[in-house]
């Protein structure tokens, strides 16, 4: 068996094994990794696509400035706000404007196979539509999983705040699974 | 596609109590066209059943997040303000196909009272499709008022 190096940081190796080439990746050294901060913005298209696909008929849309009670739209705080069944959409856009599957995952998104895992949210204030977010987020953990095949799992935390007020929004964790 | 839920208060709850379960479906491979618009991503697997074949898989795959909107409008119809969703934590374990008829549901694992009334409730939710087998699974959390 032959090994070489095929990073530049030097995180995996080239093996040829069993008459085929073979390569070894070690991801763990992207722990930590602070991702590229990105913006996107909850545009009142895509809110009215969406609900055209996932209609909300009990959720009332217009809101004073917090989201705490209902106005009608002529008051002059009232804000239209996203349902809440939006917000998976909002953090997987969000977040896959923060890496790039080559650079900061070592993945080759043309010939790999890569899936979301687990997703946790937490909800700080409602989504407003219109408004435009900050996303920052970081690899807060990679692990090795062995299922059918074999994986890695990247974990990735993130914070989305309110691109105007700065405000926390939502924060969570988004989890990717890399297949081997 | 639509569900009206009788709207509980906090001291109506108990923890084991299920959620009411609720059909959605069945899955139409059209609304996988703005979903793609939206996500900003034109995967054929989503889209092109002859390459989703090609994979191996029956037909196209639906979007995962539009997975979780259905699980999270389920669970947030139960609160008297969707807007009450405090927290959620989902895993994907199966893919849906169009045509699959989806159903909800979620059990009460704990309730903690606020000082102010009310309190917050946490649930264990699930989605599956019309063979048992889990889509997602996970907890949602949300703020309950008081009588």
């Amino acid at each position: 068996m032959r090994e070489g190096r095929f990073q530049p940081d030097g995180s995996g190796s080239l093996r040829v094994a069993d008459g085929g080439l073979q390569l070894d990746i070690d991801r763990r050294t992207l722990i930590g990794r602070t991702l590229r901060s990105a913006t996107y913005t909850v545009t009142e298209v895509d809110v009215s696509d969406f609900l055209g696909v996932v209609d909300e008929p009990e959720f009332a849309a217009t809101r004073n400035k917090s989201g705490s009670s209902e106005v009608t739209a002529s008051t002059p705080d009232a804000v239209r706000l996203a349902p809440p069944s939006f917000a998976p959409f909002v953090a997987v856009l969000g977040l896959l404007k923060t890496f790039d599957w080559q650079d900061d995952f070592l993945f080759d998104y043309r010939t790999g196979t890569a899936m979301f895992g687990e997703q946790s949210i937490e909800f700080h204030r409602p989504l407003r539509v219109e408004e435009s977010v900050a996303i920052a987020a970081s690899i807060s953990d990679v692990y090795e999983k062995q299922g059918k095949s074999l994986f890695d799992v990247i974990e990735v935390k993130f914070e989305i705040t309110g691109s105007a007020e700065g405000d926390r929004l939502m924060s969570g964790q988004q989890s990717y699974i890399l297949f081997k | 596609m639509t569900e009206a839920f009788s709207k509980p208060f906090f001291e109506d709850l108990e923890v084991g109590a299920s959620l009411p379960i609720v059909e959605l479906g069945p899955m139409d491979r059209f609304d996988y066209i703005p979903i793609a618009l939206i996500l900003r991503d034109t995967n054929p697997l989503h889209l092109d059943r002859v390459y989703a074949q090609e994979r191996g898989l029956s037909d196209v795959v639906q979007q995962g997040p539009l997975n979780q909107a259905y699980l999270y409008r389920y669970f947030t119809s139960w609160l008297h303000d969707p807007w009450d969703l405090v927290a959620t934590k989902m895993r994907f374990a199966a893919n849906v196909f169009p045509d699959d008829v989806l159903q909800c549901g979620g059990e009460i694992v704990e309730l903690s009272e606020a000082p102010g009334g009310g309190g917050l409730v946490s649930c264990a939710v699930w989605q599956r499709n019309q063979d048992g087998q889990i889509i997602l699974k996970g907890e949602a959390s949300g703020r309950m008022p008081g009588r």
